[in-house]
């Protein structure tokens, strides 16, 4: 008999950051984590201070903890979470 | 290794300390030439030009231009770095503590003040050069005083050069116009010296 496990493939957040690193590196970053495919990350506002990101993270097996860990990693902050896909993952006992 | 330097780069990029390095570097490099070229000169206008005499008061004079412009460089840019960063926390209405931010800021500030330390001890260094080669019998003490201050003053000119690729202006010009300082500094010293 088979065992459910669910998986993230997709989850896109809302992101506060500093001017510094800047966003190809917040990318970069992330995209070396492992069950991450791919990362897409746009500006949305800019202040003085701080920069509002969307992150876009699609993959095979997402780890919510260590993305998170990471974006903390670069002085950034998730504020929230806008969007996530997950789905079914079978695993033999 | 190469992991770790890319580390420090990654931390000193984001404290954006590059641009206040190089402002001492080159600062306090010229202040320790120009302290080598009024020693040598001094020297020189007074009669006594003794190897182990101006390696002593190179040697004090760089050691006491390393020791203040680290532990005064280090003092100010903590206070201003800290007072950046406690900025950002309120901005972004978080601790930031396990971020690279709260160790950029601490790395920067020791990186600014190693900087400012080292940079005026290297040219008094490289000036006294000649002089340990006279005290040792490789040279006589005449050509060791030449060559001293035509050492100073090919650093003075590499800096000046430095500073013109910076800025894309003529670096022959640039490196000139600093020599132009360091001859009227000499002048001044043997004005001095004559009176």
């Amino acid at each position: 008999m088979g065992r459910l496990n669910p998986v993230v493939k997709r989850l896109v957040l809302d992101v506060l950051k500093p001017h510094e690193p800047p966003i190809y590196e917040l990318a970069a970053k992330l995209a070396s984590l492992h069950g991450i495919d791919s990362v897409h990350v746009t500006l949305a506002e800019i202040d003085q201070s701080t920069e509002s990101v969307k992150v876009a993270i699609d993959g095979s097996d997402i780890e919510i903890d260590r993305v998170k860990h990471c974006v903390e990693g670069l002085g950034a902050v998730v504020h929230s979470v806008d969007e996530v896909s997950v789905a079914k993952r079978t695993s033999l006992k | 290794m190469w992991g770790y330097i890319e580390k420090l780069r990654g931390y000193l990029r984001v404290s954006g300390v590059s641009s206040a390095s190089r402002r001492y570097f080159v600062m306090n490099f010229f202040d320790g030439a120009m302290t080598m070229l009024g020693i040598t000169v001094g020297a020189f206008a007074t009669g006594s030009v003794h190897p182990r005499t101006i390696i002593g008061a190179g040697l004090g004079a760089s050691l006491a231009m390393g020791i203040s412009g680290f532990s005064g460089t280090y003092m100010a840019e903590r206070a201003e770095r800290l007072r950046r960063y406690k900025k950002l926390r309120k901005a972004m209405l978080a601790d930031l503590k396990r971020s690279m931010h709260s160790k950029a800021f601490r790395i920067a500030s020791l990186w600014a003040a190693f900087v400012d330390g080292v940079s005026p001890a290297l040219a008094a260094a490289v000036s006294m050069i000649p002089f340990a080669l006279a005290l040792v019998g490789v040279i006589r003490v005449e050509h060791a005083l030449v060559f001293s201050i035509l050492l100073i003053m090919a650093m003075i000119f590499g800096l000046g050069a430095f500073l013109g690729k910076i800025s894309r202006e003529n670096i022959f010009l640039s490196g000139f116009k600093m020599i132009l300082v360091g001859v009227v500094t000499a002048l001044i010293c043997l004005l001095l010296a004559a009176i």
